[in-house]
């Protein structure tokens, strides 16, 4: 099955040729609609044919033969015929409708225990309560009558909003998970006859994909992501995200085919962002550092605190873009904490990025997030999550890493203890990389598209083969480090004046007692970083207490804001959720 | 797996003094993560011998209890929190809200109080689940994995947490180290013959008793030390009688009060059991649930083994409910 509108991309230069919103929305309904695959059409298809009043019948019928086979799936249940049940319009026959009917009254979704299951469970949830009104609790899978599960329903989607306008999300910047959070606040924006909820709704779209907006390159969501995935950790475009690049701004190409969640998305609000996010979606013309500040997903033991800060810095540019978090286990098993992800013509299938990690696997990882018992948690992990505890994985967080960015530079330094079981560093070299030269000084240089990239490992290192290309820099060694400086291409002649440069940039490094490093970046900064301590910009700590809740010159707001103020050029748009209003004005 | 067979009971009331077997279980044996759900949920064996699904199919259910005055009343401690299943049809009641997740363990009292322990403290109920007040605010840690109550003194709750075992008098208005500290409670329980004497299995730390009401919980010896104790059974039939299990030393039975163990594996396909349990009706009947293996059954404590039923399953605990109760 392929995507109709791969042709159309391939034909001319995506700016250009680009479909404005309504024809990329159009095209993705309609792929839905009407399959050219073999495998039997689902709900998507079903909601796609009612979007467009086609083959009532055939929906009605169709969604019967689904629901006779029995709902499976929970909220990834719930969502597909929530907008079945909203755009029905007259159009299922009685039958169809009473069999939708009669599943939210025998089938018994689990809620989840992340928060993208709860936002999908509850957006369902007060969706269909709203529905069907005035029903008593024997008339639904939870026992309560439809108006508590209203009520119960807008009381979580009410504090998940405050808590992510205030502290920020915590299954933040997802690759693929983007797609859960957008398509709740579309439905809302769509669906809830409370005006106060769709006002909501519409503003937290505006403020995902502002978020989303500012650390994208070509629709590559960039940055230290809470979750993303083995493919995608390597394979930046084979995303959710690059779906709704593509959808809302033009960007990029989407997966082949798009996910279902753009088009959950665009079947509710279709929200189009203002103009105001479309440029800073697209506007590459100046570098710029930009801070974000999140919290890790709820911690149920050996912590004090049930969420804990998460601190991002993104830099970006028209050619690449460096990421961080603060390194610790801030997320469980997904986690990926910094990267230098390069532009590229064509992503599909290009390994665009560089990173290092300490792989980390452990119970006490497992059972801080999660209520597994000791025995079998990481088997029962690993059953879905193929590489949690491989040597050579190249995903997840892990406690003995500590990062410090300063534009694009970053320091990453590992103290792993005895005793754990892979006392190593990985770090990703892929087959994407151009004129690799490990240089007699120490540092390893190559080439990304237009990025040079300058790679310091502390330690000695073996080169090991990755299955579907590249190599991996294995350096076993417990106290280890890496320092990564990167530069356009356009900076420098070639890579071999990049490497002089990086050559005359003083640098001392230390191993014991503790990793340290003081690197004089490209940028003419002095960075100070030991293991566990503080680092230093030019003899300043890093005050991580003013961190704020997005920061940089696209985007603006304070920690416990509950606002959001965006800023292009002399456009601005500010979101106030207390109030919940909008405001748009020139400076 | 085999098909758990779900048969309507077409017997009339059972006598007094009958037991139905209830389980907290998950199928997960060859289940990952978006495949459809295998039989899970909260199963009721009659005591004729056939299985039925009280309420809904769930994937995480990890307790059941009942009301003592009403045992058709039954809670069940789940990953949507605190529901209350049907015991006649498909269908239940979930009786906490949103601001409750990843419910551990209940406990209900013999006035028909609702206590249970859940991912971020432990909350009561003393209107059969209308409204619910956290109590777990006094503990250092929250997370509380087990939750227990005295039998005879209502306000005396034993609350096994991620960092110790914790005693109130006051029915969690004010909580005191009882013992087990620094180690991660996974199960407590009080013997049915002396109601001061008590037993907790945890994470590593081995088994703990308490001779004291549960004034004081100490090391039990070397048994289950550096591994995972899940489930603690005292026998009905002999005060004497306690059997434990967990992941390595399997079923381990004591017939000396708790001070000595013999294992009781032969014949099971694997030492990782997660719950063990006597038949009240039954001398010598012991079951026992064998990690994604099944249900196995012993009718001479433990000496022999044979498979009984839920292929493929984890029981997470077991618990036998008088029959007969008001429906």
């Amino acid at each position: 099955m392929r995507f109709v509108l791969a042709a159309l991309l391939l034909a001319a230069p995506a700016a250009a040729a680009s479909p404005e919103f309504e024809q990329r929305a159009r095209s993705l309904i309609d792929f839905y609609a009407h399959p050219t695959g073999s495998g039997e059409p689902g709900y998507g298809t079903i909601a796609a044919k009612l979007y467009l009043r086609e083959d009532a019948e055939w929906c009605s019928r169709r969604l019967e033969e689904l629901l006779a086979a029995g709902p499976s799936g929970d909220m990834f249940w719930m969502f597909p015929v929530t907008s079945i049940a909203y755009l029905d319009r007259g159009q299922l026959s009685d039958s169809a409708r009473r069999a939708l009917r009669n599943a939210w009254k025998t089938y018994a979704p689990y809620r989840g225990d992340t928060e993208n299951h709860f936002l999908l469970y509850y957006t369902c949830l007060y969706l269909m309560a709203q529905l069907w009104p005035d029903l008593p609790g024997s008339e639904w899978y939870t026992g309560k009558p439809s108006e508590a599960n209203l009520a119960e329903a807008r009381e979580w989607i009410e504090s998940w909003v405050r808590l992510t306008t205030r502290r920020g999300q915590g299954e933040y910047d997802c690759t693929h998970y983007i797609g859960v959070y957008l398509l709740p606040m579309s439905y809302l924006a769509a669906w809830s006859n409370d005006p106060a909820m769709k006002k909501r709704a519409e503003m937290m779209l505006d403020y995902l994909i502002a978020d989303y907006a500012a650390e994208n390159l070509d629709g590559l969501y960039v940055g230290a992501h809470a979750r993303t995935d083995d493919r995608q950790v390597v394979e930046k475009w084979a995303a959710v995200a690059s779906d709704f690049g593509w959808t809302l701004f033009g960007l990029g190409r989407p997966q082949e085919p798009p996910g279902g969640y753009a088009l959950y998305y665009l079947l509710a609000s279709a929200y189009e962002p203002p103009e105001i996010l479309k440029r800073i979606a697209t506007d590459r013309s100046q570098p710029y550092a930009h801070y974000e500040r999140k919290r890790t997903r709820n911690r149920w033991r050996f912590h004090d605190e049930l969420h804990g800060p998460v601190y991002k810095t993104t830099y970006v540019r028209r050619e690449y873009a460096v990421s961080s978090d603060q390194g610790g286990v801030l997320q469980p098993i997904q986690q990926h904490s910094w990267d230098v992800t390069w532009a590229t013509p064509d992503p599909r299938g290009a390994h665009n990025t560089l990173f290092a990690l300490n792989p980390h696997s452990s119970l006490h990882e497992l059972q801080s997030y999660f209520v597994f018992a000791p025995d079998n948690a990481i088997e029962a992990v690993v059953r879905s999550k193929k590489t949690y505890d491989s040597p050579d994985k190249l995903l997840g967080g892990s406690p003995y890493e500590k990062i410090f960015q300063d534009q694009d530079t970053v320091i990453a330094l590992y103290d792993v203890p005895r005793g754990a079981r892979f006392p190593h560093v990985n770090g990703f070299f892929s087959k994407d990389l151009a004129e690799v030269r490990e240089d007699a000084s120490g540092w390893i240089f190559a080439r990304g598209g237009e990025a040079l990239i300058a790679f310091r490992p502390l330690q000695p290192y073996q080169w090991k083969p990755i299955a579907g290309g590249g190599r991996r820099l294995f350096s076993p060694y417990r106290q280890n480090g890496v320092v990564m400086q990167v530069a356009a291409a356009s900076e420098y002649p070639n890579l071999e004046a990049f490497a002089r440069a990086i050559r005359a940039l003083p640098l001392q490094t230390r191993i014991e007692p503790t990793p340290r490093v003081v690197f004089q970046s490209l940028r003419g900064q002095k960075l100070e970083f030991t293991y566990g301590e503080t680092p230093a910009r030019n003899g300043v700590p890093l005050d991580y207490g003013a961190w704020p809740l997005f920061g940089g010159p696209f985007l603006e707001a304070a920690v416990d804001s509950e606002a959001l103020l965006m800023k292009h050029g002399s456009l601005r748009r500010k979101l106030d959720f207390r109030r919940l209003t909008v405001e748009e004005f020139n400076e | 797996m085999s098909p758990i067979p779900i048969l309507l009971l077409a017997v009339a009331a059972p006598a007094a003094a009958q037991y139905s077997l209830y389980t907290a279980m998950a199928t997960t044996k060859g289940y990952v993560v978006g495949a459809k759900l295998l039989p899970s949920g909260v199963f009721r064996r009659a005591p004729a011998g056939e299985w039925r699904q009280v309420g809904h199919p769930h994937p995480f259910v990890f307790a059941v209890d009942y009301d003592p005055r009403d045992p058709s009343k039954v809670y069940v401690a789940a990953g949507n929190g605190i529901i209350r299943p049907s015991l006649d049809e498909q269908a239940w009641t979930f009786l906490t809200s949103a601001d409750v997740t990843e419910a551990r363990d209940v406990a209900v009292d013999r006035n028909g109080i609702i206590y249970f322990g859940h991912a971020a403290g432990i909350r009561v109920s003393r209107d059969a689940g209308t409204t619910w007040k956290e109590i777990g605010g006094e503990l250092p840690r929250k997370f509380t994995e087990t939750i227990r109550v005295d039998r005879e003194r209502p306000n005396l709750l034993l609350a096994g947490t991620e960092d110790g075992l914790y005693r109130s008098e006051d029915a969690g208005g004010s909580w005191r180290l009882a013992g087990a500290s620094g180690w991660q409670l996974l199960h407590i329980a009080q013997s049915p013959h002396d109601a001061c004497h008590w037993m907790a299995a945890t994470q590593g730390g081995g088994l703990f008793a308490s001779r004291d009401c549960g004034r004081t919980f100490e090391n039990a010896g070397e048994i289950g030390v550096d591994r995972s104790l899940y489930d603690i059974a005292f026998d009905p039939r002999s005060a004497e009688r306690i059997a434990i299990c967990g992941w390595g030393p399997g079923v381990q039975l004591s017939q000396d009060g708790g001070k000595t163990w013999e294992a009781r594996n032969a014949g099971l396909p694997r030492n990782d059991v997660w719950s063990v349990s006597f038949d009240p009706a039954k001398p010598g009947r012991l079951y026992a649930s064998v990690h994604e293996e099944a249900l196995y059954v012993s009718d001479d404590l433990g000496a022999t083994w044979r498979k009984d039923s839920l292929d493929g399953s984890i029981v997470y605990r077991m618990k036998w409910i008088p029959e007969g109760g008001a429906r």
